[in-house]
């Protein structure tokens, strides 16, 4: 039985205890997926799984479980999805009990961003692509009337490279044969150019990246991390952090409250970056400071569910923060 | 709004090198404010006499003082702000003193700063609210932490009073370092005969709870309200039915351990009393040396014991108490004396510490009183005493004076001369350092009386010659070099704090130097008192003294508790955090990061979950603040606001005027 079979399989026995079960079906378009929310048998049909399934469900969790009209919520997750998932929980956001997750083994996410630049690059529409396939190492798109093939690694997710939890964790039920652990860089190789950058020129870069921000909010609604809702500070008067003034100083103030208030927290599913209409390079400040809290506290999150994050208790004196030499 | 602003000379503190008339000047540009002066002493009573009429005559809504640190002098304007009936808060002051006039000789830059200081204020006081003191009820309660001489005076002082104290001491016995000691300068009176009845009066003193070989392990809450968790060592004897007989000491066959009372001078058995008066008189087991603890077999103690008292399974316990004062009074230790290597100190047998010294005349001590060379027990008959071992040296990073070395080299050389009446005592000293009630005299009668000759120099170097030691040093008065054959070499080894003190205080959350020694809060007009409130200090935990001076200062810190416990209910800071609930999401990080479980939950109408501040609780720190990502949590008289504007204030572009 495929992975997708089980899957439909498990959801088919546990929908009958749940109100909604979320995962994905096939988008506007061959190349799109898009979230699908299972309500009745009917649904499972429509369900996929597949590289084009990049949307991180546990976005829509804090809200659904706030909400009166549902009670009981599944979830298909990949590694990083599941991630979320325990991050939320530790944070006390979501009453997991409530929650059934459906995990699956994941091998990497098309980036649209990407693949839509080498179908460009190779003299195409990106309107003409009309069919995918995703063939082992391999990714066919027909175009044109065409076939052209790409190096999977060149069109995935960037954050699929470095990937350390391509399997669900902490899930109730689990579709398919695990992905073996086998990240292809040990660092994000835009964070790597990056930090070759002198000082100087890494502002002028943030400069012109901030100066493009729209102040949209996609990567802030789209962030399952990000559970404020209403009252995210970005948007209110009280506290006044941020004006409404589209400036750079303005842009950058929010793009770093985000990363702030992620500190300790991001699970590094990239979908600020992914929802980013105008494409800036959140991932960077994500990665930053991910690796800052891997430095300072030797914390992962949202990698295992008895964990106490280092932002979320009260230490005198920090164990990798020696300040007193004793 | 309606903002008055007062720019203080403070004579010629700050207006020697700031334009105050020309910041108070500047200061009317801006936002709110309506009226704008200078003042030459604002905090005196004409100046406060005019503030209050300015903001009755202008319908102030709020005041900004530029002048000097709000430590000093926030509570004074406060009152004055009160007098003319505004709140209290609506008040805001601009540091141009410490942090302008003091630090900053040009005019024109430091008055551009104080100009800076006093917007970046009255930007802050636009957002000011009346806030209101809560009040809670105080626990009275003492705990007294150390039972050396300053500690058994604030304690005893405290339960005179009729207030519960609870002391902790490290060791077995109470006492401290005056215990040790043979006699006590100037009076040469003995130093036990005059303790011991202040140690036996903590024993049976109804109103004191001693726990001994106890330390603190932890300390919440806040004044009036402490929490502490003190943890009682295993002894292995259990106190309660142990009657000090000493039968147990007499069998152990562990002869070799370590004697801490008695400095190292003899050895004693692992089952010890430390010594005849010590309080509790009870005996407990040194686990280093102790063959039972250690290889499992021997228990002569448990076999001889009359009581059955020996437990060699006993745990460390924790004990809880809560009190709503605390007195430091951990006292001091010695400077590690053998990084003086020149000196031989640790190489040499003959050359001993003070303190071990003190133990040698002792007639308690292990040799009964008998001075003796430790190399071979003859008696010396000629003595060298060297002074500022770890003292005003900044090559061992004690560049400050112990205070009462000289004091107490004096008393050991006259004492000597008592003990063997044909010695000679040699002093090598820097200064003679004897200030105090009959001091002087009595290093002069060292001199003249005993004939203690004192050679005002630095030794250089000690090196055996055959069974004496041969002490090379400088006379700075006959310049020359001088060679001294001794018997025995007596290092006066300068003072450090208790070793731990930076722990505790980090426990206690007050101030410490580099040292270790804990911070008063004032040097001059608060020296028992702490920045943090129910923190008081007693004795040598805050610097070097003398006897009568940490007895003084005992009596002090207790004088402090009682004032605290005279009123029966404490005002509480309104400066605390406060939760908005229409913005709270109820994901209660504040609660997990709260450093003093200030904040609980509550359910509003609709049954959601909301954070609550327990105001008597919050100390202000703004941990939880900084927690909430939606700001839902706010310190009051520093909310994000306000602190924005601040930086608002100092951050955009010259204003054109």
């Amino acid at each position: 039985m495929s992975t997708l079979e089980q899957l439909k399989e498990q959801i088919r026995k546990a929908l009958p205890d749940l109100d909604v079960v979320i995962g994905w079906e096939q988008g506007y378009d061959a190349m799109h997926a898009t979230p699908l929310f299972i309500r009745e048998e009917a649904d499972i049909d429509r369900l996929i799984w597949s590289p084009l399934c990049v949307h991180s469900l546990g976005t829509y969790l804090t809200g659904l479980t706030k909400s009166s009209k549902v009670q009981k919520v599944g979830l298909v997750v990949k590694g990083c999805d599941s991630r979320a998932i325990v991050q939320l929980t530790q944070e006390r956001m979501i009453p997991r009990e409530n929650v059934t997750l459906f995990g699956v083994g994941c091998s990497g996410c098309l980036s649209h961003a990407r693949l839509e630049y080498k179908v460009e690059q190779g003299g195409h529409y990106v309107e003409d692509m009309h069919a995918i396939t995703f063939n082992g190492d391999k990714v066919e798109v027909a175009v044109d009337g065409g076939v052209e093939s790409f190096d999977f690694d060149t069109v995935c997710l960037e954050k699929c490279l470095t990937c350390r939890f391509p399997n669900a964790i902490a899930t109730e039920h689990f579709a398919g044969e695990e992905v073996p652990v086998a990240p292809k860089r040990e660092k994000a190789p835009s964070l790597e150019a990056f930090e070759k950058l002198p000082l100087d020129e890494r502002f002028a870069f943030w400069q012109d990246q901030m100066r493009r921000c729209v102040r949209c909010y996609a990567c802030r609604n789209t962030c399952p991390m990000c559970v404020c809702r209403d009252h995210c500070i970005s948007t209110s008067r009280n506290p006044h952090w941020v004006s409404q003034e589209a400036s750079t100083a303005e842009n950058f103030m929010f793009q770093m409250i985000h990363t702030m208030h992620l500190a300790g927290r991001c699970i590094e599913c990239g979908e600020c970056q992914r929802a980013c209409p105008v494409d800036l390079p959140i991932m960077l400040f994500r990665r930053t400071m991910v690796h800052a809290v891997k430095d300072t506290f030797n914390y992962v999150s949202g990698a295992d569910p008895e964990a106490t994050p280092p932002l979320l208790t009260f230490k005198a004196e920090e164990d990798n923060i020696n300040e007193r030499g004793w | 709004m309606r903002i008055g602003v007062f720019v203080c000379h403070c004579g010629s503190n700050i207006a020697a090198t700031v334009d105050c008339p020309s910041v108070a000047e500047a200061a009317k540009l801006f936002p709110d404010v309506v009226f704008a002066t200078d003042t030459m002493y604002a905090c005196s009573e004409p100046g406060q006499d005019g503030i209050i009429q300015a903001i009755k005559e202008h319908r102030l809504d709020g005041c900004v003082v530029a002048s000097c640190s709000p430590r000093m002098h926030e509570p004074t304007f406060r009152r004055a702000l009160e007098r003319a009936g505004l709140n209290r808060y609506m008040l805001e002051m601009a540091n141009i003193r410490e942090h302008v006039s003091w630090i900053g000789k040009n005019k024109e830059l430091n008055t551009g700063k104080a100009t800076e200081l006093v917007r970046i204020a009255a930007e802050k006081l636009r957002l000011n609210t009346p806030l209101f003191a809560n009040q809670f009820d105080v626990t009275k309660r003492v705990l007294v932490i150390g039972g050396g001489v300053a500690g058994i005076q604030a304690a005893l002082d405290c339960a005179d009073a009729g207030i519960q104290v609870i002391m902790v001491e490290r060791e077995t016995s109470i006492g401290g370092k005056m215990a040790k000691l043979d006699k006590t300068f100037p009076t040469v009176d003995c130093s036990s005969c005059i303790l011991g009845p202040k140690m036996v009066d903590v024993a049976q003193h109804p109103n004191i709870t001693l726990y001994a070989a106890s330390e603190v392990e932890e300390i919440s809450g806040y004044v009036g309200n402490f929490d502490v968790k003190v943890r009682r060592k295993a002894t292995y004897v259990n106190w309660a039915s142990c009657t000090g007989c000493g039968l147990c000491m007499e069998k152990c066959p562990s002869k070799k351990s370590h004697d801490a009372f008695n400095e190292g001078v003899a050895t004693t058995t692992a089952i010890n009393i430390p010594f005849p008066q010590a309080i509790p008189k009870k005996a407990a087991i040194n686990p280093e040396f102790c063959m039972k603890l250690q290889k499992g077999k021997c228990g002569v103690c448990a076999k001889v014991c009359p009581t059955k008292c020996i437990d060699f399974e006993q745990q460390d316990t924790i004990v809880s108490e809560k009190v709503g004062a605390i007195v430091a009074a951990t006292g001091y230790d010695l400077f590690d004396w053998t990084v003086y290597g020149q000196y031989g100190a640790g190489r040499y047998p003959d050359v001993v510490t003070s303190l071990q010294y003190e133990r040698m005349m002792n007639a308690s001590g292990p040799t009964s009183g008998h001075i003796q060379r430790p190399s071979d027990g003859r008696e010396p008959k000629r003595v060298v005493f060297i002074q500022c071992v770890g003292s005003r040296d900044k090559s061992v990073n004690r560049p400050y004076c112990s205070g009462f070395c000289c004091m107490y080299t004096a008393k050991q050389a006259v004492l000597t001369k008592d003990h063997i009446p044909d010695s000679d005592s040699y002093v090598f000293y820097m200064d003679i350092r004897s200030p105090g009630k009959g001091y002087d005299e009595f290093t002069r009668r060292a001199q003249e009386q005993y004939g203690v000759q004192y050679v005002r120099g630095r030794v250089s170097m000690v090196y055996p010659k055959g069974d004496v030691l041969v002490v090379r040093g400088a006379d700075t008065l006959a310049g020359t070099q001088v060679e001294v054959e001794a018997d025995l070499v007596v290092l006066a080894v300068g003072v450090e704090a208790s070793k731990g003190a930076a722990h505790l205080a980090e426990k206690l959350r007050i101030s410490y130097d580099q040292y270790g020694f804990f911070m008063e809060s004032h040097p001059k007009l608060k020296p028992v008192e702490t920045n943090t409130a129910g923190v008081y200090l007693a004795g040598c935990s805050q610097g070097p003294k003398d006897i009568p001076t940490s007895v003084g200062q005992g009596s002090a810190a207790a004088a402090k508790v009682l004032t605290l416990f005279a009123k029966d209910k404490l005002e509480s800071d309104p400066q605390v955090s406060s939760v908005n609930q229409n913005r709270c999401v109820g994901c209660l990080k504040c609660t997990m990061t709260c450093p003093f479980g200030a904040i609980k939950d509550v359910k509003d109408r609709a049954g959601n979950t909301k954070a609550e501040v327990i105001e008597t609780v919050c100390q202000g720190c703004g941990i939880c603040t900084v927690t909430c990502p939606h700001g839902a949590i706010q310190l009051q008289h520093f909310t994000d606001n306000q602190i924005l504007a601040e930086v608002n204030a100092l951050c955009q572009p010259e204003l054109e005027f």
